[in-house]
């Protein structure tokens, strides 16, 4: 988890990761950001993030995040 | 075969014949014979290249599947692998797939490659080595493109991709998935369909179903009225500017790329309201391929509302890809560490989007007016993007409000005219002519061709004017009324019989007496069929 939060306010330093869920639907992260977190993510993680997973669902919570990485991981 | 010609609503006549008279389960084996029947009447030979894609698309897929499920049981019936076990034999089986997709994909694209974009590289290529002293002379060749090749090519690409990201299954029937491929009302200029949005539909049985019957033939004449009324009449003053363009300057120039936009747009969507009425007649729902394009209040929205599946098949297939790619990732970075935050994390996009509208150019076909086409939207969006934060700030010092209804327009209008600028280079013959015919459009300003006669020189009448402009108008009407949630063709389903057949009636009457047949009743091709 805590690499998690690195990475993420690695991207965006200006917010407070564990304070919302909404990250996606509140207009937080942007596509942009989704999109750089993803090159991360993959990295760090040595995970494939592919294009069928950029849903909304996965990326609003710092939890959503890492379901998502660890099912990757078990694939 | 035309959609547009007699011969065509014979063919569709027998097809529907025999789709709805024998048993409900074989309706997928007249689609197939039909799709094969209709591609014949565009060469023999050309089968052939339809066949190799679907033969290779087919077995690559199913290997593709085998490989996945392979690995998965694998990995499951070998729990005690060690992490990095997994990982190793993971990386191995990723090896093989990449191979696979390679070869496959290579195959599929260098005969469109080939036949399509060969002759433009032998003659860049000679120009070039002459100029280099090398005198390299590549001959020039007579090659016909296949019958919609760049649709049925990009629709077995996708398959492929969909299939090793585990989204589909893969298809085990060859007939079939050569109807996936072939399938006639969309082959000729698409939608560019995916597997699951369509396969399935194309195996199912359909009843006949008088509803479906009826709104499909209504979308049908639609299409016609679009094609016939607008689009080829339009083609008449646009052929006479565009082919003796140095005659005109000013606005003359600048109404015959207008009229050109209005052509284009009827004439593409029109066809493809054509194929989407037959498949409704049939019961099966081809993807939407516009959305009213003209209506966007941004160019990003107008590529969303435009050629709908092919933007939608470059982002999928493209544009993610290359933005999620290890290298676009360090790239990400290092520009993150030169150029602070904001940009690190915009500049890759901008650079993925400029190569994937570049992309979106050469699809269209082997032309440098097509890679200024790529790069003019690649450009205009990238900017809009870069230039987005600077946008809000202005607007809100200027206290502009956003969400009224002359912001809207005022931003509809300039859409409306950039895609107008991009169209000189789509309709030009060649990146020079385009260029030439911006200039004399910016460089007189002569108001007065409107009202000194100089339109009517073009080739229509006054009376051709007023079909066309009221014809406009019917379609801008509809399309309002589209835009605000209507469905036309249930409103009037709901309306009283004499109302209803006096509208059908028109309509059938509208198409045959003010449509254009050609000269000597020639139907005129789709402008999309050459891609």
């Amino acid at each position: 988890m805590n690499k998690l939060l690195e990475i993420l306010s690695d991207v965006r330093p200006d917010i407070d990761f564990s304070q919302t869920n909404l990250l996606v639907e509140d207009g937080i992260l942007d596509s942009f950001d989704i999109v750089m977190l993803v090159g991360e993510l993959n990295e760090a993680y040595e995970i494939k993030i592919g294009v069928e997973d950029l849903v909304p669902e996965n990326f609003n919570s710092v939890d959503s995040i890492m379901n998502l990485i660890n099912r990757l991981k078990d694939e | 075969m035309i959609f547009t010609s007699s011969i065509f609503w014979i063919f569709l006549f027998i097809v529907l014949l025999l789709y709805f008279l024998i048993p409900k389960n074989s309706q997928w084996i007249v689609l197939l014979i039909a799709s094969y029947v209709f591609y014949l009447f565009s060469g023999y030979g050309m089968v052939t290249f339809l066949l190799f894609t679907t033969t290779i698309s087919f077995f690559a897929g199913i290997l593709l599947e085998k490989i996945n499920n392979n690995s998965k049981d694998y990995l499951n019936n070998n729990k005690s692998l060690t992490r990095e076990q997994r990982k190793e034999f993971k990386r191995i089986i990723e090896r093989k797939k990449r191979i696979i997709i390679f070869i496959s994909i290579m195959l599929i694209f260098s005969i469109l490659g080939f036949l399509k974009y060969y002759n433009f590289f032998s003659l860049n290529l000679t120009t070039l080595s002459n100029k280099l002293s090398v005198n390299l002379d590549l001959p020039s060749l007579q090659i016909l493109l296949p019958l919609g090749i760049s649709f049925y090519t990009f629709q077995s690409v996708g398959y492929i991709i969909d299939i090793n990201r585990g989204k589909i299954k893969a298809d085990k029937n060859f007939p079939k998935f050569a109807l996936f491929l072939s399938y006639f009302p969309q082959i000729v200029q698409g939608p560019i369909s995916r597997y699951d949005q369509l396969a399935k539909q194309l195996y199912e049985s359909h009843p006949f179903n008088y509803d479906r019957v009826k709104f499909g033939f209504q979308l049908v004449l639609w299409g016609l009225f679009k094609k016939m009324v607008i689009a080829d009449r339009l083609a008449i003053p646009v052929n006479n500017i565009f082919n003796n363009y140095l005659e005109y300057e000013g606005f003359s120039i600048f109404v015959g790329v207008l009229f050109f936009s209005f052509q284009m747009y009827c004439d593409f969507s029109g066809g493809i309201d054509i194929a989407r009425g037959i498949s409704e007649v049939m019961g099966i729902n081809l993807v939407e391929n516009f959305q009213r394009p003209f209506f966007s209040s941004s160019i990003d929205e107008y590529w969303r509302r435009w050629h709908i599946t092919l933007g939608s098949w470059m982002r999928e297939y493209v544009f993610y890809p290359l933005s999620l790619s290890k290298a676009f990732t360090k790239l990400g970075r290092s520009l993150r560490k030169t150029f602070g935050n904001y940009l690190g994390k915009i500049l890759p996009t901008l650079i993925a989007t400029i190569i994937t509208f570049l992309a979106v150019g050469i699809w269209h076909g082997p032309n440098w007016k097509y890679v200024a086409f790529g790069l003019y939207y690649g450009i205009l969006i990238s900017a809009g993007i870069f230039l987005a934060p600077v946008r809000k700030s202005t607007l809100n010092k200027l206290k502009i409000k956003t969400d009224g209804f002359s912001w809207r327009l005022l931003n509809i209008l300039f859409v409306f005219f950039a895609t107008t600028i991009g169209r000189y280079f789509a309709r030009a013959d060649g990146i020079m002519q385009a260029g030439s015919m911006l200039k004399r459009t910016f460089s007189v300003y002569n108001p007065w061709v409107f009202f000194d006669g100089s339109l009517l020189k073009l080739g229509l009448s006054r009376h051709e004017y007023s079909i066309v402009f009221i014809s406009i108008l019917v379609l801008l009407l509809i399309e309002i009324f589209q835009e605000n949630g209507v469905h036309i063709r249930t409103t009037i389903a709901k309306q009283n019989l004499l109302f209803r057949w006096s509208l059908y009636l028109a309509a059938i009457f509208t198409v045959l007496i003010f449509g254009i047949y050609g000269p000597e009743y020639v139907a005129t091709d789709f402008i999309y069929q050459g891609f």
